[in-house]
């Protein structure tokens, strides 16, 4: 592939890097796995890329093949069992309206979300980042109805880990 | 506060905390080798294609195509093999074909359809191969019982006992290809099917 394309893409991987940041970090749970992780996004990204025709926004086109790569694609390596497991609280609050007891139920929220399915996991992301129902239906390949349904599950699912 | 609320407010501000690679590092990381399932499913599946083929390239050798001559099997024996390399054939370009089709720009629920397709191409391929077995053991087995090189041999035993036998290694042949196939199969489609019934078992 021409070195141009190499630059664009290497461009807007390093412009759109925190999704695959965000991604990583919901899908693994230590510092080696997180990097496992956003190499094989990184490359399946750059073998993809000479089809992205840009009729979406390269985000979005991001979203889906970063997904799949993490939910389907993605081969676990067995290094990162040697090394130490990320805090419980991995998106700590750098806030001025510093709240304990939110800090508290954020921690407990995050832990709740790393016991849910692979697929649950890309639900939550995608509502995390703000994505309209279309898209996560889109994005998994479902009906927008059970886009909806399923996302309510998934909160129950939550609350249930929550409130046992 | 609906707990995700909560979590969607937080969710924005880790943004300063994320990891920020160079353009430099991540020129180097895209020309790393991938690891993906998907080309681990391609080798594993070439060599389980392969596999049959040469176990066949061996029966057909010509020092076994004599004894088979001599059993009166060698018209059997061609046709199988034929039959065998052109099942490989049809089924190799359905596998092609499905392969082609994967594609991580498509949705979670497409590409796991893609991939478990493409595996199954390969299921029903070992599926034949193996049952290729039995029928090949029993034929021979038969034959052998009534050529007159053997049969004098067989007649010193009960014929219960020899068909009991013959039995015993076809099951055993079929039955440890099938293990060692289920256990490829288990080890690169656990995960992937259990999200992709989760994708399709979902009505709402």
């Amino acid at each position: 592939m021409s070195n141009t394309l190499e630059q664009k893409f290497v461009k807007d991987l390093e412009e759109h890097q925190n999704i695959v940041h965000k991604i990583c970090k919901l899908y693994t749970n230590n510092q080696d796995a997180h990097n496992d992780l956003f190499q094989e996004i990184s490359i399946q990204l750059w073998k993809a890329y000479p089809k992205f025709r840009g009729e979406a926004k390269f985000s979005t086109w991001m979203y889906r093949v970063s997904l799949n790569t993490a939910i389907t694609l993605y081969r676990k390596s067995k290094r990162r069992i040697k090394t130490q497991d990320f805090e419980t609280v991995v998106f700590k609050i750098e806030s001025s309206e510093y709240d304990p007891t939110e800090e508290e139920q954020l921690r407990v929220l995050y832990e709740a979300i790393r016991q849910l399915s692979d697929i649950d996991k890309a639900l939550v992301f995608l509502y995390l980042e703000e994505k309209n129902y279309k898209e996560i239906a889109d994005t998994m390949g479902i009906t927008e109805v059970n886009a909806r349904v399923k996302m309510n599950r998934v909160k129950n699912k939550l609350r249930d880990i929550l409130n046992p | 506060m609906d707990q995700l609320d909560l979590l969607r407010k937080d969710w924005k501000k880790q943004n300063a905390d994320l990891p920020k690679l160079t353009s430099n590092e991540l020129k180097k990381i895209i020309h790393k080798k991938s690891s993906s399932v998907v080309k681990w499913i391609f080798i594993i599946s070439l060599l389980e294609f392969l596999l049959p083929i040469v176990l066949f390239l061996f029966v057909g050798a010509d020092n076994i195509n004599d004894r088979y001559r001599a059993l009166g099997l060698y018209e059997f024996n061609l046709i199988t093999t034929i039959l065998m390399y052109a099942i490989a054939v049809v089924f190799m370009i359905l596998f092609y074909l499905n392969y082609r089709k994967i594609s991580a720009e498509s949705s979670a629920k497409v590409l796991l359809t893609n991939i478990i397709r493409t595996r199954k191409t390969v299921k029903y391929y070992i599926w034949i191969s193996l049952s290729m077995i039995p029928i090949l053991v029993f034929v021979t087995a038969f034959q052998m019982l009534h050529a007159p090189e053997y049969a004098p041999i067989f007649k010193q035993y009960n014929i219960v006992i020899i068909w009991f036998i013959v039995s015993f290694i076809a099951v055993s042949m079929v039955g440890l290809g099938w293990l060692i196939y289920r256990l490829l199969y288990g080890i690169l489609l656990k995960r992937l099917h259990k999200n992709y019934k989760e994708l399709h078992d979902f009505k709402g």
